[in-house]
């Protein structure tokens, strides 16, 4: 049996996970997410991911932006050359303990930019 | 016995690499792979807000409104919990209601914080209404 070309399938493989994965451009957020019993599982594809962390600091796409302003202009962009609802989803994560003076701006930046906002959180009761 | 030991002498000065264990390591290093990648779903509630023109227009008088001071609950002016906000707007039957009567105000003070905000943003949702934002006047 010939098992010469399996040390290349395998390295082949090992390029597709490599190349497959996706970096959490988020994961070194401090974020306390709030928590509701209504949130479900989100399958939807995301064309953007919007964060505000502990200290207000606002973040697309991982990159810190100065303002909700920045945020609607960047969705916009995103939302360019989406052509059905599908494509329009925005993910929205947010510290629990901010106030609405800090995120209301950002909702409504997302809004108005016409993306659908999937706000994040944990569930619980 | 020394001739053989001769021919693996040549055999090691030609430089043989030995190849037999990359597969192993490649496939251990696609286990580590499989094993490491976490496919991590967030959960989330959908809200999709009516922009400008759509705005103006849900404001109307009979148009039930979700007031949020701190961390009080007020549902058309009445004192609620999140469990009787919950119950009070499936009594409402939003899914089946069509365009405009949908829509639910949501009116909040300027340190309502997000907790609050969220879990009112996510009753509204899961009862299948429409968020309108009031503006601050």
């Amino acid at each position: 049996m010939p098992i010469a070309s399996m040390g290349d399938i395998a390295f082949l493989l090992i390029i597709f996970f490599m190349v497959c994965s996706e970096v959490t451009k988020d994961k070194k957020l401090d974020v306390t997410l709030p928590i509701s019993e209504y949130v479900e599982k989100n399958n939807e594809a995301l064309v953007a991911r919007i964060a505000i962390d502990k200290n207000a600091q606002i973040f697309f796409d991982g990159q810190p932006v100065e303002s909700a302003k920045d945020v609607e202009w960047g969705v916009r962009a995103m939302l360019e050359n989406t052509v059905s609802e599908d494509q329009r989803h925005v993910q929205f994560k947010c510290d629990a303990a901010l106030p609405k003076e800090t995120f209301e701006p950002v909702l409504k930046a997302i809004a108005e930019a016409g993306g659908i906002i999937e706000a994040v959180g944990e569930l619980g009761e | 016995m020394k001739k053989r030991r001769a021919k693996q002498l040549k055999k090691h000065r030609e430089g043989d690499i030995p190849t037999g264990s990359f597969s192993d390591i490649a496939f251990l290093l696609i286990i580590y792979f499989l094993v490491a990648t976490s496919l991590v779903k967030v959960k989330t509630i959908t809200a999709d807000l009516p922009t400008g023109e759509k705005q103006a227009e849900a404001q109307m008088d009979k148009t039930p409104i979700v007031n949020l001071r701190e961390t009080d609950v007020f549902f058309n002016d009445k004192p609620v919990s999140m469990e009787e906000l919950n119950d009070r707007l499936a009594a409402l039957e939003l899914q089946d209601a069509l365009g405009s009567k949908k829509v639910i105000m949501l009116e909040s003070t300027s340190v309502t914080s997000y907790e609050v905000y969220f879990q009112a943003l996510a009753a509204i949702s899961a009862n299948g209404g429409v968020v309108a934002l009031v503006e601050e006047e």
